[in-house]
């Protein structure tokens, strides 16, 4: 997020666009029912019907993977209206002239006949953005899981550069984090291409300087990222791989072909807190301490870097991932050794990391937290990014053209698939499936299926319907909803039993991001067996 | 010993008196008040003891001590919302008589008092969109009772549907201690999906609310929803004290109808099939 | 007896809740929101509040396994990890360090998603480091 949770109860707009908040950032929907009592509007535009959606001001349907249409129509609205902030966009953006060229072709009713959301609604929505103070903009996995997700974001960017949002309180681009530490773990260089801090492995004095620090000459050649290795597993040039808490075999895209690759591998290490889909296919499995049985520090989607503290004692003989992590890097010739534990280990970091994390230390963060950027040890923590300017300096505008998703329903497939989370659960469900009271919410999978696509296949609740996309079939109870438009399915990702990633692709991803498009399939159904 | 305050010190008498043998109240720990149990084998400790500002459900805690430790001596600071609860638990059997020494401390400022309400946080300003509703916080259920029916009715529906069915409610309160909850009752209340079943979830919990809620205000502010639950409770503990002149949390009776039947009804909740298979 | 109330963050979605467990003498008997918290004021959804149920599931992995003939073994740490680097030396040797990918997690710390990365690229000499971010 460029801004902060505080920060968003101050927004006079909040726009919500691919985000469930209620059921997956429950405690960042109560920002935003904070900020509407308090007299923000509320703009939700989801293709399914969501609680938040319900409570707006103004809630619209876009059909799937229309997110950059949808945009670009408000954007041409604000230009048409002159509601942009023309000096902000002077003094701080570059590339306007090509962006409000390519958005004057995005009429309303284009948009309309593309998204499938009133014209008049897209000008209103243009209306509440641009002309109710800062706006804030949120967004979380509907808008990045597409082949054009990169597209999608720059599109998120585009809008907010365009009315003054970005650096200011109250706006700001917000992406919400699905999992608790996804960027902890991408500050930590938990990719291909970076080390800690996005310093790239393609710098020679980054490699340098972290080749020195860890007394190793390390490559310069960039890595593999997840969908590029289960390729490469197929084709036999990535032989081993080492899982750390994750379930690959149920959170990739499409299971067939992953199945396949994982089963070529000649060796297969999972570091688990449970035997997970994944583990169970594994050569080793090594048991893991959970959250409440070591120390250490997460990174929230504020940016905040805060401290987790040992409750608990590790069950069995199951250790923290750091500990397995020094034992194997020890018994494979390279030793790691850290008496101070994670604290000596996030100092060694922090010491290599200098625009983000150098100035904090375990005894600054306290229970609050720091939040990055936060470059010595006086500095307060950055609540809110791009206040001066941008990191590349001038806010640069894409001029960006829709572009359908890469599969769109034909007269073989004629229904659109999308996937999801659900309140009670999390994930691949290793976590929530096994807790009780979460299990009582929502004990198996399903298919949301509209009415009236149920009254004519005569599918009625709980009957076995069968998904059939081009990469594989399976079968799921109906339950049968509103919530999602006529000609749309929805499935949750949380159950194994019902795989989702049976029907998704593994082909169509963003070519930057290398995301998977989760959220747009073409599939058939039918009726399999009544309940 | 540094200069001890008058509590700290009575702590300290009763841990090494051995009058109790844990003592429940907070302790700061990096700025942030936190519950912490004293005990005798750390009795240096008493010297961090404070009383507040934060406010957890001590009492909880000691039923789970309690549970654990039938004849544990429990000690907790508490103020005049956690001698109710004391009370209620006491008369539904989760403590016995007697198993907890409190020690008293004076919660509200006086001009608060006069609500017979409790502030021990700067309570969040209520929005403007909702000042205009006439919704302003801590309302007597007197003033509500007068407002329209429709615009109550609307007023409640709105703040359901933002329920984000978290169960915090239930959670946090200190006399919820059921092991089988009727929000968890899959004939009563639908699962799945958000918010829960409209108004029902909500009424369930008020209906067994009625001659138990001891107006302590934990539910409201752990609501994500910052749902009124306070209020809505206070109506159904009104009635209650209308029709049987029952007051919640004093007294030494059960209130005046047992929602619980002689035997529970429910099977546990089933855990690992799934897992399992 | 021995209680105590341990600060901490949720471990489910990114928004990062501040949470209390409440251990009674070295067991975890609840989870609760930690009311000064600045991300979330004394307030979790329904996974947050029953975070400790998984932690303390019965079927938590409590020893290392190691597959032999289709079917897995318990082992002790020092077998556990003579095997597991004996193999990954062997695909080292015979396929080159590219050979070898690692999944670091967004569920680790900081501090081990750190060293998982300075695993990867130091001890294999790989930059095949990636995470679940997309998915």
């Amino acid at each position: 997020m460029t801004n902060s949770y505080d920060d968003l109860e101050t927004a006079g707009c909040i726009f919500v666009v691919g985000s469930n908040t209620t059921a997956c950032h429950p405690l960042i929907a109560t920002r935003i029912y904070r900020a509407k009592e308090r007299g923000a509007r509320v703009i939700v535009a989801d293709p399914r019907q969501t609680q938040i959606g319900n409570l707006a001001d103004l809630s619209v349907h876009h059909r799937l993977g229309s997110d950059v249409a949808l945009l670009n129509g408000m954007m041409h609205w604000i230009i048409e209206n002159d509601w942009h902030d023309k000096d902000y966009i002077a003094a701080r953006t570059e590339g306007f002239e090509a962006l409000a060229a390519t958005v004057a072709a995005y009429s309303p009713q284009r948009v309309q006949d593309i998204t499938g959301v009133p014209a008049d609604d897209i000008k209103k929505m243009a209306e509440l953005y641009a002309t109710c103070g800062s706006a804030a903009l949120l967004y979380a996995m509907g808008i990045t899981q597409h082949t054009t997700g990169v597209d999608n974001v720059k599109s998120c960017c585009n809008i907010a550069l365009l009315c003054g949002n970005v650096g200011v309180a109250g706006g700001g681009v917000n992406p919400l984090r699905g999992q608790n530490n996804v960027q902890g773990a991408c500050d930590m260089g938990g990719l291909p291409n970076v080390f800690t801090g996005y310093q790239p492995v393609s710098d020679p004095a980054v490699v340098e300087k972290f080749s020195k620090a860890w007394g190793r000459p390390l490559s310069d050649k960039p890595g593999m990222t997840i969908t590029d290795m289960i390729s490469a597993m197929l084709d036999g040039r990535l032989k081993a791989l080492y899982v750390i808490g994750e379930n690959p075999k149920l959170s990739d895209p499409d299971w067939n072909h992953l199945q396949h690759a994982l089963n070529r591998l000649d060796l297969l290490i999972v570091q688990e807190l449970f035997l997970s889909e994944t583990a169970q296919i594994a050569d080793v499995v090594l048991p893991a301490a959970s959250v409440a049985e070591k120390e250490g520090t997460f990174t929230n989607s504020e940016r905040r870097c805060s401290r987790i503290q040992k409750a608990i004692e590790p069950v069995g003989n199951a250790l923290a991932d750091w500990q397995i992590i020094c034992k194997l890097s020890t018994a494979m010739g390279y030793p790691m050794d850290y008496p101070g534990g994670p604290e000596q280990i996030f100092d060694e970091m922090a010491a290599l990391t200098p625009k983000s994390y150098a100035g904090m230390s375990y005894q600054r963060m306290g229970l609050n937290g720091l939040q990055w950027p936060c470059p010595d040890a006086n500095h307060p923590g950055t609540p809110i990014l791009h206040t001066q300017q941008c990191t590349r300096g001038l806010g640069k505008f894409h001029a960006i053209e829709y572009q359908d998703p890469a599969e769109m329903p034909d007269e073989e497939y004629p229904y659109f698939l999308t996937t999801g989370r659900m309140f009670a659960h999390f994930h691949t469900g290793t976590m929530t499936r096994i807790s009780s009271h979460l299990d009582h919410e929502q004990r198996s999978g399903y298919v949301t299926i509209h009415p009236d696509d149920a009254a004519r296949l005569e599918i009625a609740e709980g009957d076995l319907v069968a998904i059939t996309s081009r990469r594989g079939q399976m079968e799921a109870p109906a339950q049968i909803s509103a919530e999602v438009p006529p000609g749309n399915l929805f499935l949750p990702i949380h159950f194994g039993e019902y795989p989702a990633n049976m029907l998704t692709s593994a082909e169509a991803f963003d070519p930057l991001a290398k995301i998977p498009e989760f959220k747009v399939s073409a599939v058939r159904i039918a009726k399999a067996q009544a309940a | 010993m540094s200069a001890m305050t008058p509590i700290q010190e009575q702590v300290h008498q009763w841990l090494e008196e051995e009058r109790v043998d844990i003592f429940l109240a907070y302790r700061i720990v990096e700025g942030h008040p936190l519950p912490y149990a004293f005990t005798r084998e750390h009795i240096e400790e008493t010297g961090e003891l404070v009383t507040g500002p934060a406010r957890y459900s001590l009492e909880k805690f000691a039923t789970h001590i309690a549970s654990r430790y039938p004849d544990a001596r429990i000690g907790m600071v508490a103020r005049d919302c956690n001698q109710r609860a004391l009370n209620v638990l006491r008369v539904w059997n989760q403590l016995k008589e007697g198993q907890v020494e409190t020690v008293s401390v004076n919660c509200c400022p006086s001009d608060l008092r006069a609500h017979a309400d409790c502030s021990y946080l700067e309570r969040r300003p209520v929005g403007v969109v909702k000042q205009q509703l006439g919704q302003v916080p801590n309302q007597a259920v007197a003033d509500v009772d007068a407002q329209p029916s429709a615009e109550r009715f609307d007023r409640w529906m709105y703040e359901f549907q933002k329920c984000i069915k978290c169960y915090g409610c239930r959670n946090i309160c200190p006399v919820c201690f059921c092991n089988e909850c009727s929000l968890e009752h899959a004939e009563l209340i639908g699962t799945g999906h958000l918010p829960p079943d409209i108004p029902i979830f909500h009424l369930v919990r008020a209906v067994h609310m009625a001659g138990r809620c001891i107006d302590c205000g934990l539910c409201e502010d752990a609501c994500p929803a910052e749902i009124p639950l306070r209020l809505l409770y206070r109506k159904v503990n009104a009635i209650v004290k209308d029709l049987f002149e029952y007051e919640t949390g004093s007294g030494d009776t059960l209130p005046p109808f047992s929602i619980l039947g002689p035997k529970p009804t429910m099977s546990p909740t089933p855990l690992l099939a799934v897992a399992q298979e | 007896m021995e209680m105590k109330f341990v600060p901490s963050i949720c471990s489910y979605c990114g928004t990062g809740c501040g949470v209390l467990f409440e251990v009674l003498d070295g067991e975890l008997v609840g989870t609760l929101p930690m009311k000064t918290h600045p991300v979330n004021h004394g307030k979790l959804c329904i996974k947050g509040w029953n975070l400790h149920e998984h932690i303390n599931s019965p079927l938590r992995l409590k020893n290392p396994l190691l597959k032999t003939f289709g079917r897995f073994t318990k082992v002790d740490w020092d077998k556990a990890m003579d095997v597991t680097a004996d193999r990954l030396k062997a695909v080292i040797a015979a396929h080159g360090p590219d050979s070898v990918g690692v999944l670091v997690s967004a569920k680790m710390t900081n501090e081990e998603n750190y060293l998982a990365q300075k695993f990867a690229r130091a001890a294999i000499g790989t930059n095949n480091v990636d995470h679940c971010a997309r998915l």
